[in-house]
């Protein structure tokens, strides 16, 4: 049998998201052999410019046969302004208004689409919901098409341009229950065949060094933050929360931001920025970390905060992220906060109690243990596969953006 | 503060954490979370500088989700209120030589003029603030009496006697859902729905005969994921699961313990919604216990509670007719329980 995955961005270089997502799933799924796997995918790595930085052309990558096409456009800058104007009540904006702001918000990829078109695999799987690449894929594929929506709260979700892509997918792949929740108060997909999945936590694979020693921080206790540093992903609220606790709490406390860097923050003798790591250094800061914190609002998995699970280091998220505070509500591994007086108090108490930590660790790796190790979900997915390519195909998805 | 409940969870009861039975432990982070949001009350009255209570805030919301908009009409009234002040004291920072020193002497110069403006804006604030409390008050009182005047929720019956199998009525069902859901898929909406599907005994014996069906149930389940993969189960509320369907978009729907434990402004809707799932020529299949069987010794513990009876029989013409759907109503040899049918004509010329 074979599963193509569609997505914009596709390889090593792609960092966080559902992309890198999507390829932990392709690279499992063809590692246990019963699929063969290929991926439709751009030349681009950076999802704000869409820029073909790669080569258009085939290739393999950990046994996934890559095909590349370039795109014809990336993000417009009339992207920016459109985008000011439908956020503020995107489900008012006109379906024509919304199909512009898919094609400007890219990467428009028409030959992209026509190889989705002309595939012979068995079922298309496409990740996440937002991009061209799946809006045009799914209205041109002749294969079953299983959605991974990857969806958040956020303003695109609301466009009545995504209304057939939810509702015509063949079946829809969730990460969280709290996704299908979310989906299912925004788009009518109650009866489409569907799974909860989730994604596994790779083995740690530390180097061996202490935390600290990477992060410079030397002795000092620290929390840490893995993912890109971004205004959006909640960084620069973070920095200043825990700028304004180490006010009133001074201290050898230090915070640690791990991932690429994005967003400007203010210089902090506390708080240190490592720019992008590779693996083993990642897996040395959060093991040492007292806390791990996932600031985000914006999250509809967070696999950083089962990594810090996957390590026994308790976490603290963002109240407002349904995911992430599903997570900790159903492994009782970690608090969360909705305000700087609850990050304060919240924080504080981790810090002051080594039984509080140990316990919400202990819970947190049980969890990642039982719910989130890859060869199980390779598994459930595997099978659940299956199971859309023997029922029937539903009404299909009717074309919702012309391409141009 | 409490104490530790680590001295009581030795590892196998922490393998098990957050899946099983409540735990000491799941007790314990209950009981940390409630200190935590009593700390956080307590600390209400913050001793944080407005100003920079409100750059947090509005931090925090910044790049919050569409739908989250906090807790409540009470939270947001905290950011409300640290935003109610209005600080006249211009920040002169400046990357520029000199310019904090013209920043300073322009904020001087000004200060009378600026002091006035948002004092008054400030007065103005805090009197739309303690308007608003005074709502948030009122509202409060008002969602506390409508509390205790609501009916409990809806609730599934579990009659065992009735839900398996070989129930009289079970083979009937399954025999007309495989013609409607064949019937129905060659016109793309062949999925049938069976509410509350439990560990999905129906679901499977319609799966068995070629028919796609799912189901949903809003009890904790005792399946485990690959199991409910396998069968599409899921843990939702009937109704909000049905609000989420697509119109027209099922071959049919089965209810079974779920109409009769609803209250009755409830079960009118989730009729509604579940007649409305239905397309062209699919079904709407009610399963209930009858009157007699709720009054009986042997009823099940959910008679008690349900602040309604079921309809009789002859009700259902009326409340699903309303809905375009003709129906027909088989009732048990013994009177304890009766299936109602209920098509939705066929599309003309299809």
């Amino acid at each position: 049998m074979k599963l193509a995955f569609v997505t914009p961005r596709y390889g090593r270089d792609v960092m966080g998201g559902a992309e890198a997502a999507a390829r932990q799933l392709a690279t499992h799924l063809s590692a246990a052999g019963r699929w063969s796997v290929e991926v439709f995918t751009t030349c681009a790595l950076d999802h704000i410019t869409w820029e073909d930085v790669l080569s258009p052309g085939d290739s393999v990558d950990e046994g996934v046969t890559v095909h590349r096409f370039a795109s014809a456009a990336g993000r417009s800058p009339a992207f920016y302004e459109l985008d000011a104007r439908i956020r503020v009540a995107p489900r008012q904006a006109e379906v024509a208004l919304a199909r512009r702001w898919v094609e400007l918000n890219g990467p428009v990829a028409p030959a992209l689409v026509d190889a989705v078109a002309a595939s012979d695999a068995d079922v298309l799987a496409f990740y996440p919901y937002l991009y061209y690449p799946t809006v045009m894929g799914m209205a041109a594929a002749r294969a079953p098409a299983v959605l991974h929506p990857a969806a958040h709260d956020e303003p695109a979700l609301y466009l009545r341009v995504y209304d057939p892509v939810f509702e015509g997918a063949d079946a829809i792949c969730y990460h969280t229950a709290a996704e299908r929740r979310l989906l299912q108060r925004v788009h009518r997909v109650g009866q489409v065949p569907q799974i909860v999945l989730g994604l596994g936590v790779a083995e740690v694979a530390a180097g061996g060094r202490p935390g600290g020693e990477v992060a410079g921080v030397g002795d000092h206790p620290y929390v840490v933050s893995v993912g890109r540093v971004d205004e959006h992903k909640g960084s620069a609220m973070l920095a200043a929360f825990f700028g304004t606790y180490k006010e009133r709490h001074p201290g050898p406390l230090k915070l640690v931001m791990v991932g690429p860097v994005a967003a400007t923050i203010a210089p902090h003798d506390d708080i240190v920025l490592t720019g992008a790591v590779d693996e083993a250094d990642k897996w040395d800061l959060v093991r040492d970390a007292t806390v791990a914190i996932s600031p985000s609002a914006m999250e509809s998995f967070s696999l950083v905060v089962l990594e810090a699970w996957e390590q026994s280091v308790p976490v603290m998220v963002n109240a407002l992220c349904e995911p992430t505070r599903d997570h900790c509500r159903h492994s009782g591994g970690g608090l969360w906060f909705g305000s700087y007086p609850e990050f304060e108090v919240v924080l504080e108490r981790l810090c002051a109690d080594d039984t509080l930590r140990r316990t919400l660790a202990r819970r947190g790796h049980a969890y990642v243990q039982r719910y989130f190790q890859w060869p199980r979900l390779i598994e459930r997915y595997s099978r659940f596969l299956t199971s859309v390519c023997e029922r029937p195909r539903r009404g299909g998805v009717e074309v919702p953006v012309r391409s141009r | 503060m409490v104490h530790a409940a680590e001295d009581h969870a030795d590892e196998d009861h922490a393998a098990n954490a957050g899946t099983d039975a409540r735990t000491v432990e799941d007790d314990y982070v209950e009981q940390v979370r409630r200190e935590i949001a009593e700390e956080v009350q307590r600390r209400a009255a913050t001793d944080l500088p407005p100003r920079l209570e409100r750059e947090l805030d509005e931090m925090f919301m910044r790049h919050s989700p569409l739908g989250s908009g906090g807790t409540g009409l009470t939270d947001i009234l905290r950011h409300v209120d640290a935003a109610v002040f209005i600080d006249p004291m211009v920040p002169v920072e400046s990357r520029r030589p000199g310019g904090v020193a013209v920043k300073r002497g322009l904020r001087s110069l000004t200060f009378w003029y600026q002091r006035f403006v948002t004092h008054q804006v400030s007065t103005f604030a805090a009197a739309v603030g303690r308007a608003l409390h005074v709502v948030d008050a009122q509202l409060t009182g008002v969602r506390a009496r409508l509390d205790a005047l609501a009916p409990p929720p809806s609730v599934v019956i579990e009659a065992s006697w009735a839900h398996r199998l070989d129930a009289w009525w079970v083979g009937t069902v399954l025999e007309e859902l495989a013609g409607t859901a064949r019937a129905a898929t060659s016109g793309g909406a062949g999925r049938v729905l069976h509410a509350a599907c439990g560990d999905g005994w129906l679901v499977r014996a319609l799966l068995e005969r070629g028919v796609d069906a799912y189901g949903v149930d809003p009890r904790p389940r005792a399946l485990t994921d690959e199991e409910a993969d396998a069968l599409d189960l899921r843990e939702e509320g009937v109704a909000d699961h049905l609000e989420a369907v697509d119109p027209g978009s099922l071959a049919a729907v089965v209810l079974s313990g779920v109409v009769e434990g609803a209250p009755l402004g409830d079960r009118h809707r989730l009729l509604v919604r579940a007649a409305r799932a239905v397309g062209p020529g699919g079904v709407l299949v009610v399963h209930s216990l009858s009157r007699a069987a709720w009054e009986a010794d042997d009823a099940p513990l959910q008679a008690d509670l349900v602040p309604a009876r079921p309809y009789r029989p002859a009700t259902w013409g009326t409340v699903l007719g309303e809905e375009g759907l003709t129906v027909t109503v088989d009732e048990a040899a013994d009177g304890r329980d009766y299936l109602v049918r209920a098509r939705r004509r066929p599309t003309p010329g299809a």
